[in-house]
């Protein structure tokens, strides 16, 4: 075991970052070409937007409350500890856990994963954990506002069950060596 | 029992480094039989989050104290809560140090029940700042994407027709769902730019099929970020668990929208 594999992440994350500005400019590009182009239809398409955006802003708002919620109760380390319980039904319902509370980009936690599994955590609880990240409960407020809040209940309810059915099949097929 | 020590070297000649986290090796000992693991800290020169990663290790390792000369808030916080024992102001050649420990001469000192006590009774100021902090770097991470997410979706409106989409989407409910899937794996990212696009699909008319097939995969598979978990979960592990993801999302968006409409009639 080594501290050394923790480097990777930080370059990722930078990239990352540019990438995430050349996307919004690229928008905008295409926008500017628009509004030479068919002018009309550029300022409906922003219209458009603006009306998505006037609608997002409160649950926005929202989703900033909960991740401070979140922030100040959750710890990295403690999702690693529930992450570590191994593979029964306790540990399992960890990882269940451990992926809903687990914020920012997936490519932070491969690293930490990678270590867990070298640890024997085992393939299924790695799965769940990697599946559960679809439940998001600080973006509830988004999805409830699109979606309504019966569709989000039900289709949580069936992704946690889903990771389960997907770490078990993880867990029977990746068994032998894994790489 | 395992201690956690900070140090500057990679043996028990060595002295115990003055912060944990930043210290350039982290020895993890066993009292009993004095053998140690000495691991090495790249991050010892960094100027954040550098405590997280030796806390990750010292839980990893079973430790059950932590001996080091000054131990920040957070990484402290974490270590208690993890149920590990932090004992700071400790200085010179480790092993002397551990001897010191087994003699009893670092004091009864506060149990980690009590040091728990102490860091989860109230959120201060210091806590507070950094959950702020932290929240605001995650909003502002989110942002630049949505905000090109919900310019592309004025186009969408504006330029791509239901016609155009009916060639794509054609109504069966399957293939539909399918195709949701397959999108949902080619694109990635946070997931509300999935809840943002699965409603403006939902306005032209697409199926909530095929719409909680985007979502579903949008984040458990992730063609964008398959290399590195191939990286670092191996090739078969990665691919597996792709492929099965994107299975599964078909039944689970048929099912929920099934329930869906049972229950609201």
């Amino acid at each position: 075991m080594s501290m050394e594999k923790s480097q990777k992440p930080k370059r990722v994350a930078s990239q990352s970052s540019r990438y995430m500005l050349i996307f919004p400019l690229l928008v905008l590009v295409i926008y500017g070409v628009l509004f030479v182009l068919t002018p009309e239809q550029a300022l409906v398409a922003l219209k458009s937007s603006g009306k998505v955006c006037l609608n997002i802003l409160l649950p926005l708002a929202l989703v900033f409350v909960v991740m401070l919620v979140l922030n100040l109760f959750v710890k990295p380390a403690q999702i690693v500890h529930l992450l570590g319980s191994g593979a029964n039904i306790k540990g399992i319902l960890l990882s269940v856990a451990a992926g809903i509370i687990s914020m920012g980009p997936i490519y932070v936690w491969y690293p930490l994963l990678k270590e867990l599994r070298e640890k024997g955590a085992g393939n299924m609880p790695i799965a769940v954990f990697l599946y559960n990240r679809a439940v998001k409960p600080f973006l509830l407020p988004v999805m409830i506002a699109y979606f309504g809040w019966v569709y989000v209940v039900i289709l949580t309810v069936l992704t946690v069950l889903a990771s389960i059915v997907n770490g078990y099949l993880i867990g029977i097929f990746a068994k032998t060596k894994t790489g | 029992m395992k201690i956690a020590i900070s140090a500057e070297g990679a043996d028990l000649a060595s002295n115990v480094a003055h912060r944990f986290g930043l210290s350039p090796y982290l020895l993890v000992v066993d009292t009993e039989t004095m053998d140690f693991k000495a691991l090495a800290n790249p991050q010892a020169t960094s100027r954040s989050g550098a405590g997280v990663q030796s806390v990750i290790f010292a839980i990893g390792e079973g430790v059950e104290v932590v001996l080091t000369g000054y131990c920040g808030p957070v990484a402290h916080d974490q270590l208690v809560s993890n149920g590990i024992r932090v004992i700071t102001n400790v200085s010179g050649m480790i092993k002397e140090v551990i001897e010191k420990y087994k003699a009893g001469d670092f004091g009864r000192g506060l149990t980690v029940e009590e040091q728990k006590e102490q860091t989860t009774r109230y959120i201060d100021r210091d806590t507070f700042v950094r959950a702020l902090r932290s929240s605001v770097k995650q909003f502002a991470n989110i942002l630049p994407i949505l905000i090109g997410v919900v310019l592309c979706i004025g186009l969408f409106n504006a330029f791509v027709s239901k016609e155009a989409l009916a060639s794509i989407f054609s109504g069966n409910v399957v293939l539909d769902t399918l195709w949701g899937a397959c999108f949902g794996s080619i694109l990635a990212g946070n997931p509300i730019n999935s809840y943002v696009i699965g409603a403006a699909l939902l306005n032209h008319g697409i199926a909530l099929f095929a719409v909680t097939a985007l979502i579903l995969t949008w984040v458990t598979v992730g063609l964008v970020q398959l290399p590195a978990e191939i990286a670092s979960l191996g090739l078969r592990f990665a691919l597996l668990r792709s492929a099965l993801c994107l299975v599964l999302a078909i039944p689970v968006a048929i099912l929920t929208v099934m329930i869906l409409n049972f229950i609201t009639g």
